[in-house]
């Protein structure tokens, strides 16, 4: 029931969205560039309704093996919060530096591990190991951390 | 034959054995973890292959494939849970075999199976491709969109067992490619004026969103909570070929309808083991062996599983649609290194093609010789706690969406994904169809207006061809099957719940 009515809502802004945001221009013959995006407004919406009016027929499948509840909402929001917050820092710090915070705080904070040489062994090496593996070996042009430019 | 050996060459290069042994050791390991998927570990190996020439990056990705597909069996036998979704039949009489003390011949055998049933897709794959893409060859506009519309609508209905989440899934996923800007007529969509979202949403950013940080998040949140039992058996790296005498006939049949399942779209490894389990069973002479430790329970699944590559890559190669969400990432891994695949990929880059047939033979060879030398590395490597590879893979989720366009926007996006991905596993909503809309999207679009321009805005085009017309019966078709069994399923529920 929820679901429906989120997924119908979703369509009624994605259509609005479409409808001000896409502009109405079209090669002759073809159906123009708003034609797709307003057709699958409307299946959303039609799949919304009919999900809303279905109901809760499916009980819920028999999982596989996971946590039937479903993953902890709180766990969630706190890793995406901690890539957000990664790749502000990739910008800022540089990719060593950001990756090293990165897996401390994830350690720390959402693991509540404690053993603390370990940790910072484990994300000092895993942070320059992934620079080494990715950026001199592998050319592939990560976010350069300040304080390495001085260093070479 | 010359282009044969030429590829025999190219495919022995050390560069790309490197590639094709690092990749099938990469895919055992990250599928032997249980919570870690097979579709996960080709995501995380894609970086890899960015910077590197398209044969040892087509080597890695399927040395990947043929590993995921096998290392799923270790935890299967050794804990009792399945590495990966397809090797969830393995785990009734592997894991009992254990239980027995004969863990290291069902991981042997399960090996030799797996080998097989690759194998023996490989060849039929081989002898039916060409055919295939010489057919496609003459394939239009309106072919190709009544095709695509058919594998994207028997992907979505078949996903899961509710028809409008699977439905649902494939809209999301469209929905999603038409941000960006419009090729045909040259103005943005969605984009709001911004640069960033006039490329669009890269596909390989979505998909590691939806793929691997779900899986991280629930890595994390199980963090203790889940105790695993490792059999305790030295295990040894055997492979048990006299045990296998009799079981030759049973490994062809499972890799039949292994490769069967593969090139159905919608089709995949979970389906093709569970059928190819209960076919041994119900053909064994001794039906009440399984589920105590049968062989037989454990090479019809492990053959089946391995052989629904070879049945995959047929409609992915030939036509460009990928029958199932592994084939999808493959798809995006070749577009990404400006290899389309469909009928023209025979014409433009035959070498690439047999280079990929030899690989697929090599990485065989490296996971029979990993199996035999390295299985007690692999037994280490189960014992590693997966909220701790969780750590590891958040950064490699970063460098993999940030090197794909070198865009940190891109890297945000993907943190964006990686939430939208929880929220559909909140409200069971699958992901494969999802992926699925991401990359058939564009054509399915394109195809479409193009058809339209080539005929002046005459939808007849579409009803003037012959195999468009078949295709659009069996999308109807198969929308009306599907329809009719969910009702009579919810109707048969509702008047047993009256029963009780």
């Amino acid at each position: 029931m929820t679901l429906g009515v989120v997924l119908t809502l979703l369509a009624v802004v994605w259509l609005w969205l479409v409808d001000n945001y896409i502009p109405d221009v079209a090669t002759e013959g073809e159906p123009g560039p708003r034609a797709l995006p307003f057709l699958l407004g409307i299946l959303l919406a039609i799949l919304g309704v009919a999900l809303a009016l279905s109901g809760p027929a499916s009980p819920p499948a028999e999982e596989d093996g996971r946590s039937s509840a479903g993953p902890a909402p709180r766990t969630a929001i706190t890793t995406v919060a901690l890539l957000l917050a990664y790749t502000f820092l990739l910008d800022k710090l540089g990719f060593i530096t950001a990756t090293a915070v990165l897996m401390l705080t994830a350690m720390a904070g959402v693991l509540g591990m404690r053993r603390w040489v370990f940790m910072a062994v484990f994300a000092a090496a895993f942070a320059a190991g992934s620079w080494l593996v990715f950026n001199t070996l592998l050319g592939i042009p990560l976010p350069r951390d300040p304080w390495l430019v001085s260093v070479q | 034959m010359e282009s044969v050996l030429q590829a025999f060459a190219a495919a022995t290069q050390p560069g790309v054995l490197a590639a094709t042994a690092a990749g099938a050791i990469a895919g055992l390991i990250v599928s032997a973890i249980p919570g870690l998927t097979f579709s996960m570990a080709l995501i995380l190996v894609m970086p890899f292959t960015f910077a590197m020439e398209p044969i040892p990056a087509i080597a890695m990705l399927f040395g990947v494939y043929s590993g995921g597909m096998t290392g799923g069996a270790v935890s299967a036998v050794l804990i009792g849970i399945p590495g990966t979704p397809s090797a969830a039949a393995t785990v009734f009489d592997g894991h009992a075999m254990a239980r027995k003390g004969e863990a290291s011949v069902a991981l042997g055998a399960s090996v030799i199976a797996s080998a097989f049933g690759g194998i023996f897709s490989l060849l039929v794959m081989v002898l039916l491709l060409e055919q295939v893409a010489a057919f496609a060859i003459r394939f239009g506009p309106a072919e190709i969109f009544a095709l695509v519309l058919f594998g994207l609508s028997t992907i979505c209905g078949l996903a899961e067992k509710s028809l409008l989440r699977g439905l649902t899934a494939g809209v999301l996923g469209l929905m999603v490619m038409t941000i960006g800007l419009d090729e045909l007529d040259g103005v943005g969509r969605l984009t709001f004026g911004t640069v960033e979202l006039q490329q669009g949403v890269h596909m390989l950013v979505a998909m590691i969103g939806l793929f691997a940080v779900p899986n991280v998040i629930e890595a994390f949140a199980n963090h203790g909570h889940v105790r695993r039992e490792i059999v305790t058996e030295e295990v040894r790296g055997v492979l048990p070929w006299r045990r296998l005498r009799g079981y030759w006939g049973l490994m062809t049949r499972a890799s039949v309808i292994g490769t069967i399942i593969g090139a159905v779209p919608g089709g995949g490894g979970p389906i093709a083991s569970f059928l190819a389990y209960d076919h041994a069973r119900r053909f064994s002479s001794h039906p009440e062996g399984y589920g105590h430790g049968e062989i037989g329970g454990v090479v019809a699944p492990e053959a089946a599983n391995n052989a629904v590559m070879g049945g995959a890559l047929i409609p992915l190669l030939s036509l460009g649609i990928p029958a199932d969400a592994a084939t999808a990432i493959i798809l995006g891994g070749l577009l990404i290194h400006g290899l389309e695949p469909g009928p023209l990929l025979f014409q433009t880059n035959l070498d690439i093609i047999y280079a990929l047939y030899v690989t697929v033979m090599l990485s065989w060879v490296v996971i029979l010789l990993a199996q035999v030398i390295g299985i007690r590395l692999f037994v280490k490597v189960l014992k590693v706690p997966a909220h701790l590879l969780g750590v590891c893979i958040l950064v490699l989720c970063g460098i993999g969406a940030f090197a794909a366009r070198n865009s940190l926007f891109d890297v945000y996006t993907m943190a964006l994904f990686g939430f939208g991905g929880y929220l559909l596993q909140l409200a069971r909503i699958p992901v494969a169809p999802v992926v699925l809309g991401l990359v058939l999207g564009p054509t399915l679009e394109q195809q479409y207006r193009t058809a339209l321009i080539l005929s002046e805005g005459s939808h007849r085009i579409f009803l003037e061809s012959p195999f468009a017309l078949t295709m659009f019966a069996l999308t109807a078709l198969f929308a009306g099957w599907q329809i009719v069994s969910t009702f009579r399923a919810r109707r048969a529920a509702s008047a047993s719940e009256g029963v009780s």
